[in-house]
């Protein structure tokens, strides 16, 4: 009887053991994986900044939408006349992240303004860090912008 | 015997498809081409001419000039980089979007040297036919010129390439320095490899 209720507790001890080992493991992975070329960033900045407009995200790659974030989004106009568009990206994930992106501008109509400027651009972020992108419409017709994003595979 | 067949051509048959990759259609720059180490790609000229472009937009340098639109001469944009390539793939893409745009007007048949030497020819007997009262000879405002540089670094058999594209627009009546930009890209790794 005693070794009836003395069997299980063992079993329970020994799989216990094996849970904190894993969970401990994992820890130390993550941990490793957070500390390998990730950043800590500070600003002074706790509010959206003046120029901050809203925008929205149409979602096809939910992976990448979790770690890489478009925090803020900001629109002037430059000295030159254009409007210029900057982008904060945050990086969430654990590891240094490789995106590349392009900027479509578009005029009061809705209509795509073709021009040289809309190319695609790598970027790099990493881990725990944020980096601003940003673009300059090519005429001062150009009134507001699409931006798509997408992330390396490797 | 049969077995052992069957264990050795099955990855192969497996991996075949994997490892031959069919000719397609990639966009023009895009991050999915090929992207080398030792070399400037095409990647790397639009995003250089991109950003030349911004730059020129955002500091609106071209809308201070006499003539409207700004009249601009072409000057010689040195390549002194190891990887061969046109500059005109920069500056013809920076010339399109100007020109087309109405933000400046290039000048062709400036110089001893123009572009087009047979509209210089004309413009020149016309202007003699017609006399002194005639309109002048093109008046551009600017010109532009620049260089392309690299630095090459490797540690290991990792090798690092910095390619610098620089370029200066001059004033022609001041002949100050008005407006210049750098647009860098660095590239790090051994071997060259299709992009993502």
């Amino acid at each position: 009887m005693i070794q009836t209720t003395n069997t299980p507790t063992n079993h329970h001890c020994a799989l216990r053991a094996l849970r904190v080992t894993f969970a401990a493991t994992f820890i130390t992975a993550a941990l490793l994986a957070v500390g390998c070329g990730s950043v800590n960033t500070t600003y002074t900045r706790t509010t959206p900044a003046d120029s901050a407009v809203s925008a929205q995200t149409r979602v096809n790659d939910l992976f990448q939408e979790f770690f890489l974030t478009a925090k803020e989004v900001r629109m002037n106009r430059t000295k030159g006349g254009p409007m210029e568009v900057q982008i904060d990206v945050e990086n969430n994930g654990f590891a240094y992240k490789t995106f590349s992106y392009r900027f479509d501008w578009v005029d009061t109509a809705g209509n795509v303004i073709a021009s040289q400027l809309s190319v695609w651009k790598v970027s790099n972020v990493p881990s725990g860090g944020s980096t601003v992108i940003r673009a300059v419409a090519p005429s001062d017709d150009a009134t507001d912008f699409r931006l798509q994003l997408r992330q390396s595979e490797s | 015997m049969r077995t052992r067949s069957i264990i050795v051509l099955l990855p192969i048959a497996l991996l075949a498809p994997i490892a031959c990759e069919r000719a397609r259609y990639v966009d023009t720059g895009s991050p999915e081409g090929v992207i080398t180490v030792g070399n400037v790609d095409m990647q790397d000229i639009l995003k250089a001419s991109s950003g030349m472009l911004e730059s020129l937009a955002e500091t609106g340098v071209l809308k201070t000039a006499k003539n409207k639109p700004a009249q601009l001469v072409m000057g010689e944009i040195v390549n002194d980089t190891s990887s061969r390539f046109d500059v005109g793939e920069m500056t013809y893409r920076m010339r399109e979007q100007l020109v087309n745009t109405g933000q400046a007007a290039v000048v062709t048949t400036f110089g001893n040297t123009p572009e087009d030497k047979q509209a210089q020819e004309v413009l020149r007997r016309e202007k003699f036919l017609k006399g002194e009262t005639s309109e002048p000879l093109p008046d551009p405002d600017f010109s532009l010129t620049g260089k392309i540089t690299q630095v090459k670094r490797s540690a290991g058999d990792t090798k690092q390439v910095t390619y610098t594209f620089r370029l200066t627009l001059t004033n022609l009546r001041s002949g100050l320095e008005v407006w210049t930009k750098t647009v860098d890209m660095t590239k790090l790794g051994n071997k060259n490899a299709v992009g993502f």
